[in-house]
């Protein structure tokens, strides 16, 4: 039987992740959402394509989701964050029965069973809790967002960061800075305020052991210390953090094929095409 | 009473949504009284038998709230705010008075801005009780007779004992017609989508109560005569929530792959489902159905025994509403600021939970632009849904 191949296209407000599956993961490709490169998802996929060295007439079935899946021209299916994070999370990480996805523009908890989602909490009506807020920070602080992690681990002290609002936390931060505060100490702050309000928001879950964290969040270092320290125990956390919901997105794509072929039911397939999202122009 | 054709059925019910108030413009023109009013909470059977018209006063979602603001603060609810902002707008000039109950905080604080502001020629509060008991219910009697009596001064004509019973006959039809209306709900796939009773029911308090039982009517016969057009869907949904009186929401869910079929929710069930008896003294009777009858999250019930059975007393409807309308789950849909049904969700949550329906709790804040972040955690909970 000729070999199947399955796309999951993630589309973030951040990032894009593209993932190509057969049995495992192909070929994986990470890039930047951007104003511009949103309507270019097409790109990130023809890169993937590729390095798999396969045609998109290969692909069997493409699903996408993220904040962009609607506008993904060439995807046969849509399909939300929330069951790609938790399909993706129950592939790699079989033990985990709480998902923690801190991404660019939300956060959220996933409650799973059966490595599928049962229960869902989201927050993305502001920045606060989310990767947006560090990134403000670390543009405050002259920081680049990669090192706030390791730095903060060098922090000897915490301060209060009492604003919830990232405008005004801003302002707070200048304020420490200001005062003398080392900045390791500010930003391990920062990582605590922000674990707070993740924590706070996913405890209405009621948060079963194992958790996985992923999304952007999961790799700064010194977040997943501050939310370990908020649980009370380690975290898992997948190889790459930001491909959960691409590779679950193949995954349900392939979950997909797999029952109609059950069912002796044709694929409606749409009728895709490898262009351009028009709807940006 | 319109008669001419078109002025019935699901058409007529659309019409008289979107061009809301357009019914009681052409009653004020042949010199009929409007008097608006907020929430179901407020005794309209006591105003429709002052031979005056209640008319609903209504939001909008894609109206920007922007001259409300400067009498109110963003803390009052946002539903309140877009009322506020439509009557500020002009929306409703032809009003001739405005009746408000102390359903929530949000409405009866800024009865004086409405009051002073609007500076209509007749303006009321009910500052209704909170809670059920014998005291309670002597106060807010006492209180339906001021408001008797202060209507009965502004028309200058006092309201007979007969002239009460009456409307409130006339309501008790409306609310029959409402529960004939569910009924067609209970088929699966239901025989009148979620929208369609959304917008008939909004259109409906926003006329006078014997056309309103018309066009309710209306409706019900043309959709058992075009039989089951609509096409099956994997998920049955409840909303619970305060009041909802724009459609687009209810949109959002059954364009996400589900239908809408049943409510606790005003105007819908919690609204209609419970008549005022016709009693010796008729205050009587209205003051039971508003205090004790309606359960809205406003008013505390108090209930010996344990938590659950507290909780049965609260939501049992709820409960009884999934069972007899066979939901898949529950969208507690509530606006920012809401303090009666804000402070109710965990109990309400554990209690829908507890009989066996899933739940998606939604914060909104009033607004078309939350549309975008409400889609994808409707199609999530609908994914979550179809995969158990």
């Amino acid at each position: 039987m000729k070999s199947q191949y399955f796309a999951g296209v993630d589309i973030g407000s951040t990032m894009t992740k593209v993932v190509i599956m057969s049995e495992a993961t192909l070929a994986s490709v990470i890039g930047p959402t951007g104003p511009e490169h949103r309507k270019l998802a097409n790109r990130v996929m023809e890169e993937a394509l590729a390095k798999a060295r396969l045609s998109f007439d290969e692909i069997t079935y493409v699903v996408a989701t993220g904040y962009g899946r609607i506008n993904v021209p060439f995807a046969d299916k849509q399909i939300t964050e929330i069951s790609c994070h938790a399909r993706g999370v129950g592939h790699l990480l079989p033990d985990a029965r709480t998902v923690i996805d801190i991404g660019g523009q939300d956060s959220k908890g996933i409650k799973l069973k059966a490595g599928r989602a049962v229960d869902f909490v989201m927050n993305d009506k502001c920045a606060a809790g989310t990767g947006r807020f560090l990134e403000v920070m670390a543009e405050g602080l002259g920081v680049s967002l990669e090192d706030m992690g390791r730095l903060s681990l060098e922090a000897k002290n915490r301060v209060e960061i009492s604003n919830t609002c990232t405008v005004f936390a801003a302002q707070e931060v200048v304020a420490r800075l200001s005062e003398g505060v080392a900045l390791p100490d500010i930003i391990a702050s920062l990582h605590e305020a922000i674990a707070t309000r993740i924590y706070g928001m996913v405890r209405r879950l009621k948060i079963e052991r194992e958790v996985a964290l992923t999304g952007g969040g999961a790799k700064n270092i010194g977040l997943v210390k501050a939310l370990e320290a908020k649980l009370g125990f380690p975290v898992l956390l997948p190889p790459e953090p930001l491909l959960t919901g691409a590779i679950g997105a193949a995954l349900l794509g392939k979950d997909i094929v797999g029952e109609a072929v059950e069912k002796g039911e044709t694929l409606v397939r749409s009728e895709r095409r490898l262009t351009e999202a028009s709807i940006f122009t | 009473m319109p008669e001419e054709a078109g002025s019935r059925g699901l058409a007529a019910a659309d019409r008289y949504y979107e061009d809301y108030g357009s019914r009681v413009r052409e009653l004020k023109k042949q010199g009929k009284q409007i008097i608006g009013y907020l929430c179901a909470l407020t005794p309209v059977e006591i105003i429709a038998a002052a031979g005056l018209v209640p008319f609903r006063i209504k939001g909008d979602v894609n109206e920007p709230i922007t001259k409300a603001d400067t009498e109110m603060e963003t803390i009052v609810c946002p539903l309140v705010r877009s009322w506020f902002d439509m009557s500020l707008k002009g929306k409703y000039e032809f009003l001739d008075g405005i009746v408000i109950p102390h359903a929530c905080d949000s409405i009866s604080t800024t009865y004086n801005v409405w009051k002073n502001t609007l500076n209509l020629p007749y303006s009321h509060l009910i500052n209704m009780p909170h809670s059920t008991d014998g005291p309670s219910l002597k106060f807010y009697k006492a209180l339906l007779n001021t408001f008797r009596t202060s209507l009965s001064k502004f028309t200058g004509k006092e309201i007979s004992d007969q002239s009460l019973n009456q409307a409130i006959s006339l309501y008790n039809q409306n609310r029959a017609k409402v529960r004939e209306l569910y009924e067609l709900r209970k088929a699966s796939p239901p025989l009148i989508s979620g929208a369609e009773v959304a917008k008939l029911l909004i259109a409906s308090v926003s006329m006078p109560v014997e056309e309103a039982t018309l066009l309710i009517d209306s409706v019900i016969k043309e959709v058992k005569q075009r039989g089951g057009v609509l096409a099956a869907k994997p998920a049955r949904i409840m909303v619970v929530g305060a009041e909802v009186d724009d459609v687009t929401f209810i949109d959002l869910i059954e364009d996400s792959g589900a239908w809408v079929v049943a409510d606790d929710l005003c105007p819908g069930a919690r609204e209609f489902f419970d008549d005022a008896d016709v009693t010796a003294d008729p205050i009587e009777g209205i003051a039971e159905r508003y205090l004790r009858k309606i359960k809205c999250g406003r008013t505390f019930r108090e209930k010996k025994g344990d938590y659950d059975d507290y909780l049965e007393e609260r939501f049992g409807h709820i409960g009884r509403f999934i069972k007899d309308f066979k939901v898949d789950g529950v969208v507690l849909y509530i606006y920012k600021y809401c303090d009666p049904y804000g402070f109710d969700v965990p109990a309400m949550k554990s209690y829908i939970e507890s009989v066996g329906a899933p739940v998606l709790y939604l914060e909104d804040e009033y607004s078309m632009s939350t549309i975008g972040r409400l889609r994808t955690r409707i199609q999530a909970f609908l994914e979550v849904l179809g995969s158990k």
